[in-house]
């Protein structure tokens, strides 16, 4: 069994180790629990603040639209300096084009969906693509210390955990559904006015507000299911959760 | 005819495959040179590297790391063409600072100024894990180091970085 001080060496190295030993030492121990908890709290915040804004800066030099014709006029004389003037000037048109894709695709959309997203790449695990469901004691655990129950009509739930988000315990599941996993974060503590779309990281989903409840974050990994079919299954799970308290 | 449709549609692939890249590509230059002009330079020189070797990328899936050996090579030739002053970090965060501010109510910008501080040899492994998604193993080969070696600098490198935040590290290890 590995002992408090290797396992917090560990993590500190690689704080979304999938690693089995290290899950069974974290299990079997609650400050190493809460260890982890507040690591991975700053580690959500390191993956922000590495993503500095660079759209602005960028767009003014796209590069892969002036690759063609910087690469055509390799051959010739005079320096990269001198070709970037034309080079920008020609490319302006398209420019205007990139900038608002641009900055559209390299800030996260809201920080709520940013943290999220950060939050689901620390659970790999949780992913799998099984046919066993978590058991029920699992299930009352991750959603009793929210109120909540789930109707069975949510569908088969695989992985069910009561997680630190943004200083709240929160319940965290996988449905398995018709179109692999997707996984549910009822978000009492985080509000949103409208149904919010976001795709990030290889994550695409959507935070929906509960009206008195907060939030409820449905996301999926990779392109299936479609966003469409996602909302589908987002009102799904909403309709069935069931609030205790 | 058919040589310029093949040849604008290689242009177009390369081109989306570069634009998908390219924010994360500039935050990784920007991280290893904490020089967002030094970084564009870098990138833009990289670009145009990959362009044109283009055809040694066999597999798209691995344009990443491909790209990421290429600005590791443009950066580290930054250093032959000119003679780069010691600058004090404060300095450097200073004439970085439209890039290091946030516009988020959380303190953001005080963990990137920790990450500025950071010495070299822990801020790009962690950069490579944190940002790039990088596994310890793929870290090890892009660094030419040991997995123990990688190991040990991400486990300095957060320690260091926690304390310069001022994070609670009384139950971090020795």
């Amino acid at each position: 069994m590995m002992n408090c001080a290797d396992y917090r060496r560990a993590v500190l190295a690689g704080p979304r180790d999938a690693d089995p030993l290290l899950r069974l030492h974290r299990d079997g121990c609650r400050e190493c629990l809460e260890y982890t908890d507040r690591l991975l709290l700053f580690e959500s915040r390191l993956e922000r603040a590495m993503r500095v804004s660079v759209a602005a800066a960028g767009d003014a030099r796209v590069v892969p639209l002036r690759v063609p014709a910087a690469a055509r006029a390799s051959a010739a004389p005079g320096g990269l300096k001198a070709r970037r003037g034309w080079l920008a000037m020609a490319a302006s048109v398209l420019i205007l084009v990139a900038v608002a894709g641009g900055l559209w695709l390299a800030e996260p959309h809201s920080s709520l969906a940013a943290d999220v997203v950060a939050h689901m790449a620390g659970e790999p695990q949780a992913w799998a693509r099984t046919d066993i469901p978590a058991t029920a004691p699992e299930l009352a655990q991750a959603l009793g210390g929210a109120h909540l129950r789930l109707d069975p009509k949510a569908g088969m739930v695989s992985y069910a955990r009561s997680c630190q988000f943004r200083a709240h315990r929160v319940p965290h599941l996988v449905v398995q559904t018709e179109m692999g996993p997707v996984t549910v974060m009822v978000l009492a503590h985080e509000s949103v006015s409208k149904p919010e779309r976001f795709d990030e990281q290889g994550y695409h989903g959507v935070i929906l507000p509960i009206p008195g409840r907060g939030s409820l974050a449905v996301l999926a990994r990779g392109q299936s299911p479609s966003p469409d079919m996602l909302k589908q299954i987002a009102s799904r799970v909403q309709d069935a959760l069931v609030w205790t308290g | 005819m058919n040589d310029q449709v093949g040849g604008n549609l290689k242009r177009n692939r390369f081109h989306a495959l570069c634009q998908s890249l390219r924010p994360d590509l500039l935050r990784f230059a920007f991280w290893l040179s904490r020089d967002l002009a030094l970084a564009e330079d870098v990138v833009q020189e990289a670009m145009l590297r990959a362009w044109k070797a283009q055809d040694s990328l066999l597999d798209e899936g691995a344009a990443k790391p491909w790209f990421l050996t290429i600005i590791r090579r443009e950066y580290a030739r930054s250093f032959e063409r000119k003679r780069l002053v010691t600058v004090d970090i404060d300095e450097l965060v200073a004439r970085e600072e439209p890039t290091l501010a946030t516009t988020q109510a959380d303190d953001l910008a005080e963990l990137r100024a920790a990450l500025f501080k950071l010495p070299d040899e822990y801020r790009e492994p962690l950069v490579l894990q944190v940002l790039m998604g990088y596994s310890t193993a793929e870290i090890a080969a892009e660094l030419n180091l040991s997995n123990a070696a990688v190991l040990t600098r991400l486990f300095r490198g957060r320690n260091h970085l926690r304390a310069l935040c001022g994070e609670d590290t009384r139950m971090d290890p020795e």
